[in-house]
């Protein structure tokens, strides 16, 4: 792990498991940058739905294949990115990402975004698996502009961007 | 539907408990699986048909969980809109002094009835 003052770089296997020790790790770094209570609860949770994310819907044919988190701390933005290998198969997800980040900025108030998902996904089928919620939670509840961009090499960085 | 029982999966534990009045679930730990729903739903179904059958109140109570992810938000929400379309009472109690707790669980006020049948305290 390189972890610089105001920079947290790791690499991470996309297995679910590895997802709450980073939480941890990454917790303590925020801690360490005398942050709020309030706000490092806030930026553990947008990094670990976006590392949920990046675990269900990467892409991860090449056995080493993994997702890199790159978390900085800067005097007026705190931004954090998780990069993770796509293909064609994504292409799907891929544009309901864009749908998703597009329809939470096209609210005003995320609160108002994150009320009508939960509207939407309270009436669908108890067995139905998909939640849907992570990303409006992320911008909702983590109060960060969200973006997204692919790379040449077909790597998928979400980035989440919160104004200090 | 035992008196008491504890249920647990990974981190989270939910503790039911059936008293004269009401069902109580209190929730502890941490809710982080990929696909909650499937420990949570029969949980929560459970406890409404149980409540149905004897007309107890449902009480939800997370106020010393420590965290949830995204995932775990759907099951719940779901209870709640079909206790809202239905005839299930139930509450859901979190702490307010909580940030992440006040912002997610005072948004649950939507699925909240005029006759108080649903109720979301903080």
């Amino acid at each position: 792990m390189k972890n610089t003052k105001d920079t947290m770089k790791v690499t991470l296997r996309p297995d679910w498991d590895e997802i709450e020790p980073l939480r941890l790790q990454a917790h303590d770094f925020f801690g360490s940058h005398r942050l709020s209570g309030d706000v490092i609860q806030s930026l553990v949770m947008v990094l670990g739905e976006l590392l949920e994310n990046s675990v269900k819907y990467g892409c991860y044919k090449v056995s080493d294949s993994q997702i890199q988190i790159s978390i900085n701390i800067g005097k007026k933005i705190i931004t954090i990115e998780v990069t993770n290998p796509v293909d064609d198969s994504n292409l799907d997800d891929l544009k309901r990402l864009d749908r998703m980040i597009q329809w939470v900025r096209g609210y005003q108030d995320p609160f108002e975004a994150y009320i009508e998902r939960l509207k939407e996904v309270a009436k669908r089928p108890l067995h139905d698996k998909e939640s849907g919620l992570g990303i409006v939670r992320v911008a909702y509840e983590g109060d960060v502009i969200l973006d997204f961009f692919v790379s040449e090499d077909n790597l998928l960085t979400v980035s989440a961007v919160l104004t200090r | 539907m035992a008196k008491s029982e504890t249920y647990t999966q990974q981190m989270l534990t939910i503790e039911v408990a059936e008293g004269d009045d009401t069902i109580n679930a209190v929730w502890r730990g941490k809710s982080i699986d990929r696909e909650p729903a499937k420990f949570i739903t029969p949980i929560l179904t459970q406890m409404v048909k149980t409540s149905s059958g004897t007309q107890k109140r449902v009480t939800l109570d997370f106020r010393e969980l420590a965290y949830m992810n995204s995932s775990t938000i759907t099951p719940i929400i779901k209870i709640l809109e079909r206790a809202k379309r239905g005839s299930t009472s139930i509450t859901v109690l979190y702490d307010k002094s909580l940030k992440w707790q006040d912002l997610i669980f005072s948004a649950l006020t939507i699925f909240i009835t005029k006759d108080k049948r649903v109720e979301i305290k903080g």
